[in-house]
């Protein structure tokens, strides 16, 4: 599943390395990341309207990535994080649509791995 | 790697991944508490005593991190737990609000563990050190203020021991002191009494005849009517009073002191100016020294003494509202007059 993580521009190295060695800490608390993303749901609150809530969870969902460095997502999150405060909040979710497929990819890796 | 600590750390963050990283980190060093929001945290941290620092997340649900730390200040933990934020909040705002709510650091994800395990531990074992250190200054403080007491006791206990009043005396004036002065501060508010004074006084008091050490037996203890020249050497007392304190001005703190050498000195001065040793007039004299002086001279009439029988409580007032015993501020009289119940009851109480 690493390895595949890894093709898909995980940084599993740096990751594993944050986990201080513990590859199993990092790989259990890797598989919970889908349903971590999942119950935010983020796209349901920017249908809503409601971008405080979107901001809460697009900001949740920066800090689990960028801890477990799936570094494609936590950039894009970091994004939207932005452009929620600056008011712009149609480029934030079109920021998270646009990763929407590689996110899709990387839970399903994980999912299946 | 270092002996485990007896402190927990709490981890306050609504994602277990995060929790987990930081908890891995800490776990070899520190019993680790865990806590999902604000609430849980702050319920955890009503139940332990032993929580060395709080790692904070700033946006969770129920209770952010931002409501947890005004609970914190609202509470005043805050001065004795250390708080980090972990965040990957990057707004100026919430940071500065954080600061000034008195977190002591910002730690950002994502983090490097081992960077900022050195930064945690090294805060914890400050606060460790400056709470105990704060521990150990009021056991101080409170055995000064013990031996502060004590020697006010036993200088008074001297007294107590050569005269031949009873050993009552002095906890009947601080009594009568007591209820005057409180009196006072209810009516007077010129006089700027407030309770902390009010007890200063009350202690200080005790030791308003300390200067009869001086006085030779003879007269001190002299059955009859002191001749002229015996007085004044009895007078001397006051004087002499003060001149003993200034020998020990360290044994008790500032304002004890002053008002024990004021007591001394000035509890036979008179509002007319008749009194001694100083001549004092009106105000001049403290409010302290007047009525620790109506005190004496209540507790002289209705104590007996070697030369004459006590007088009953109503005989007394009357005798000092007469101005048989000198004149007095017209407020102190009339805040005995609004207390002649207390102070009979007072006196006859310590009288049993």
């Amino acid at each position: 599943m690493l390895d595949e993580l890894k093709a898909l521009g995980v940084n599993t190295d740096e990751g594993i390395k944050r986990f201080m060695g513990n590859a199993a800490l990092y790989e259990k608390m890797m598989r919970k990341l889908p349903e971590n993303i999942k119950a935010q749901n983020t796209m349901q609150h920017f249908a809503d309207g409601d971008y405080e809530a979107a901001l809460a969870a697009t900001h949740t969902i920066k800090g689990v990535t960028g801890n477990l460095s799936v570094t494609p997502l936590f950039d894009a999150y970091s994004e939207a994080v932005s452009q929620l405060r600056n008011n712009q909040p149609d480029q934030a979710r079109q920021t998270i649509e646009n990763i929407l497929p590689l996110e899709q990819k990387i839970l399903d890796c994980i999912i299946n791995g | 790697m270092s002996v485990k600590s007896d402190k927990s750390i709490l981890i306050v963050d609504d994602m277990e991944t995060n929790r987990a990283l930081l908890a891995m980190g800490f776990t070899d060093l520190y019993n680790i508490l865990e806590a999902e929001n604000g609430k849980q945290a702050m319920e955890i941290i009503n139940a332990h005593s032993d929580i060395g620092a709080v790692l904070l997340d700033l946006v969770m649900p129920v209770m952010n991190g931002i409501e947890m730390l005004k609970e914190l200040n609202n509470t005043g933990k805050i001065n004795h737990l250390p708080v980090f934020i972990i965040t990957s909040e990057n707004s100026e705002d919430t940071l500065s609000q954080a600061y000034s709510l008195g977190a002591v650091d910002v730690i950002y994800k994502p983090f490097n563990l081992n960077f900022i395990k050195s930064r945690i531990t090294n805060i914890i074992e400050l606060y460790r050190h400056r709470n105990e250190l704060a521990e150990v200054v009021n056991e101080q403080v409170e055995k000064l203020s013990k031996i502060n007491q004590s020697m006010i006791e036993t200088l008074a206990a001297l007294i107590e021991f050569r005269d031949c009043e009873s050993g009552e005396h002095v906890k009947r004036i601080c009594g009568l002191t007591r209820i005057l002065l409180t009196s006072i501060s209810e009516n007077y508010p010129e006089y700027y009494l407030d309770k902390v004074e009010i007890e200063k006084i009350v202690n200080a008091s005790i030791l308003h005849d300390v200067g009869k050490i001086s006085i030779p037996d003879s007269i001190l203890n002299k059955p009859g009517r002191l001749t002229k020249e015996e007085f004044e050497i009895m007078k001397q007392h006051t004087v002499k009073g003060g001149e003993i304190l200034e020998h020990i001005p360290n044994v008790m703190d500032k304002d004890s002191y002053n008002y024990c050498y004021d007591i001394c000195r000035h509890h036979h001065e008179r509002w007319d100016g008749r009194g001694y040793p100083d001549g004092l007039k009106g105000d001049e004299i403290s409010i302290a020294a007047q009525i620790v002086a109506l005190a004496d001279v209540y507790d002289a009439l209705t104590s007996p003494r070697c030369y004459k029988a006590p007088f009953d409580h109503q005989t007394a007032l009357n005798m000092i509202y007469n101005g048989e015993c000198g004149t007095f501020n017209p407020k102190v009289l009339d805040t005995l007059r609004r207390n002649e119940e207390n102070v009979k009851y007072e006196h006859e109480t310590s009288a049993e």
